[in-house]
């Protein structure tokens, strides 16, 4: 028999979210043999892998993280060489009204996608999708690795409780397992029940006539905002890296939730104060005012670092709202 | 955020819940609340054998317990049992101590241990949530000392970073913060008793502390012959869990909810529990080896009771007609066996090398301390446990089968 090579495959678990698209992206152009899951494949368009215009690509299958015999079926048919687990309900402000679900498709998801690896094939190696949400308020320290988590919402005490138990599982077995933990990562395939798209949404029917008012709860928090197309890759470097690490992954630059929309309005030609009201009622029980990054540890070791600031992104998301570019990985790519 | 509940009047009878009532601080608190004169609920898992060994006595005192102490069956991996028994109960008090609290068996059951410890904390606050008892009901979370894992300073306190290491960890670092999150979130008076080892005459059986105490009984007696342990070199902040729980009813009974470390700031090795455990029964144990290989032997084995010694002299009689084995032969015959020795299978796939508990905020803030000391504790779980075994030996030599369980 001659020798062939035979083509890395990876499994993608909530690959119709944003980050799913965009990794399934990377990964294809790394030639790549990509699965991906979602609870119900039959029913979910897969609307992100659509617009990348790479649905064809990959092989969609159902699979619910909560379940431990899908989980199983799933890894032992496909034996992925990496799992990405980016799988889990991801809204913080969601997480306050349905915390038990929140925990449920998180931290149980994790716990068996890593107990089945450890049925199937321990050296199949995995990535788990960590959140900056974990550290909450750090007083204005910027959080690397070392950082103690200070959980702040139902959602980042399921996202700390799966960063555990995944270094649990690499010491105890070890496991080649690691979590990226990412501050917040934004592009056009966000839903708009996440901020950045909500209001770059808003803005852009507004310059485009509507009269509507944007309500917004806490414009004063303080976050890290970076490109999702760059996370994805850092989440790739991880899994390829020498040892199984965990790594903080931000462009270390932080600005107000005000900042960003000033910049979004101001690429429509409008003065934001104009057009945005507050709401209380949008005001999450608990949220951490500030949050800060050190992804040094990142630049060091996986030699990966983000060329695109908060006011990169907005720019980019307002861009590709109003149609006036694309929205794939890289900037200059024709798709759709 | 508008105050909480004032404490009520003593007219009025407080009242607890308790999950995990069945487990040994659950028996040792409801004692303690019944003598405050609470009125108090437990929750108790259906199973079918009896479970309720520890709180028989009781229901039995007429005195203490009267109508004071109701059973609910409930299970904390199961939603609507437990807002149907909290809107039944309306406590002023919950104190969740119910939970999957083995380390080892953690590992192989990751999924039931999370279930029921992590989300049974937050199934516990979601219905005094949805109830609406948020200004009502204070909770007590019953953490642990396991949180600090792979320890981050020495000694831990209520600041010391944690690193859990294990499952049963990971999931009790969910419900810690599960419970700051719905106080910060939704005003509940809610807090942490993050608690270092601490053991009883109840502790569970498979429990090192227990396990020992048991076999070294049963050994003394001649109803067993071995004792096996694991990493003989952990080292572990042991107190008495009659002084924590007493901690537990404290910290629900301050003005604001705050978290606490609760421990005696002494350490000692699992081979010291052994140790002080023998001295207790007269036993003197000589260690040879090291790691896997280490092995303790009896050295005065000559104290050997109960069906042994009744063996022995009959053994001893025959031996007297032989004067120049007396002695030397026969007890070298003992003492050729160890009685103590390391079972890898009791190894942790990520151990926990050494906790030790800084109790200062509690001592300062609470006036807490502990009262028991490690002699004392580790001499009244011996002499409970010589009892039991006594029983058992009584029972055997008279022909009757006895219960033989030990790992």
């Amino acid at each position: 028999m001659s020798e062939t090579v035979v083509p890395r495959r990876a499994l993608i678990c909530g690959v119709s979210g944003q980050d799913g698209a965009y990794l399934a992206q990377l990964l294809l152009t790394k030639g790549y043999q990509v699965w991906g899951t979602s609870r119900d494949a039959q029913m979910n368009a897969f609307a992100g892998l659509q617009s990348l215009g790479i649905r064809d690509q990959i092989k969609a299958l159902s699979m619910s993280p909560v379940d431990f015999r899908s989980v199983l079926q799933v890894i032992s048919e496909i034996r992925p060489h990496e799992i990405y687990n980016l799988a889990g309900q991801s809204s913080v402000g969601f997480s306050f009204g349905q915390p038990l679900e929140t925990m449920e498709s998180i931290a149980f998801g994790t716990l068996n996608l890593l107990e089945a690896i450890r049925f199937v094939d321990s050296s199949i190696r995995f990535y788990n999708a960590g959140s900056s949400e974990c550290f909450g308020d750090t007083g204005g320290a910027p959080a690397d690795e070392q950082t103690p988590f200070r959980p702040r919402s139902p959602y980042a005490v399921a996202k700390a409780a799966a960063t555990w138990q995944v270094a649990v599982y690499r010491e105890s077995y070890g496991l080649f397992a690691c979590t990226g933990i990412l501050f917040n990562h934004e592009s056009p395939l966000r839903p708009e029940r996440f901020v950045t798209k909500k209001i770059v949404a808003a803005a852009c029917r507004i310059a485009k006539g509507s009269d509507e008012k944007l309500s917004l709860g806490n414009i004063d928090i303080r976050r890290d905002w970076g490109w999702a197309p760059e996370y994805v890759d850092a989440m790739w470097r991880m899994l390829n890296h020498e040892t199984p690490e965990d790594f903080v992954i931000a462009t270390g630059i932080t600005q107000s939730l005000q900042d960003f929309i000033a910049t979004v309005f101001s690429e429509a030609g409008l003065d934001w104060r104009a057009h945005v009201v507050s709401d209380p009622g949008l005001r999450r029980p608990s949220d951490p005012p500030e949050s800060k990054a050190n992804p040094d540890k990142a630049k060091n070791l996986l030699a990966w670092g983000s060329t695109c600031s908060g006011a990169d992104v907005a720019k980019r998301m307002y861009a590709a709202e109003c149609g006036q570019s694309v929205i794939g990985l890289n900037k200059g790519e024709a798709n759709v | 955020m508008t105050p909480h509940s004032p404490l009520p009047t003593p007219q009025s009878p407080r009242v607890a819940l308790i999950t995990g009532i069945t487990g040994q601080d659950g028996a040792y608190l409801a004692e303690l609340l019944l003598e405050k004169g609470y009125i108090v609920h437990g929750i108790r898992r259906r199973a079918s054998l009896f479970n309720t060994d520890r709180i028989d006595h009781l229901y039995q005192d007429p005195h203490l317990a009267g109508t004071r102490l109701f059973l609910h069956y409930g299970d904390m991996t199961d939603s609507s049992s437990l807002i149907r028994i909290i809107k039944q109960v309306q406590p002023d008090e919950i104190y969740n101590l119910a939970a999957q609290s083995h380390v080892a068996v953690s590992f192989e059951e990751p999924e039931y241990t999370a279930n029921s410890d992590a989300l049974g904390a937050l199934r516990i606050l979601e219905a005094v949530r949805l109830l609406g008892f948020e200004k009502k009901t204070r909770f007590y979370q019953a953490s642990t000392s396991e949180l600090y894992g792979l320890v981050q300073e020495t000694p831990q306190k209520e600041t010391t970073p944690f690193y859990p290491r294990s499952p049963y960890a990971v999931a009790k670092l969910y419900a810690y913060w599960i419970t700051i999150n719905y106080r910060e979130a939704y005003g509940i008076y809610a807090c942490n008793g993050i608690l270092f080892n601490h053991e009883s005459p109840v502790r569970g059986e498979t429990f090192v502390t227990r396990k020992i105490t048991r076999a070294l009984a049963r050994i003394k007696l001649g109803l067993q012959d071995c004792l096996y342990l694991g990493n003989m070199n952990s080292l572990r902040d042991w107190g008495h869990a009659k002084d924590y729980v007493e901690m537990q009813w404290l910290m629900l009974q301050q003005e604001k909810p705050e978290d606490f470390v609760i421990a005696t700031g002494v350490q000692y090795s699992v081979r010291d529990f052994v140790n002080a455990a023998a001295r207790e029964l007269g036993m003197q144990i000589r260690w040879e080896g090291q790691g896997v290989d280490e092995k303790g032997y009896w050295i005065n084995s000559s104290l050997r009771g109960g069906a042994a010694r009744h063996c022995e002299e009959q053994r001893d009689e025959a031996i007297q007609s032989l004067p120049s084995l007396r002695g030397g032969a026969a007890d070298a015959a003992i003492q050729s066996n160890p009685i103590v020795a390391v079972d890898p299978r009791y190894f942790r796939p990520t151990e926990v090398e050494t906790l030790l508990g800084d109790a200062t905020k509690a001592r300062e803030k609470l006036g807490w301390t502990p009262k028991i000391t490690f002699d004392e504790l580790v001499a009244e779980m011996v002499r409970e446990d010589l009892k039991s075994a006594e029983r058992d030996e009584l029972i055997k030599r008279h022909g009757y089968k006895s219960m033989d369980y030990h790992e």
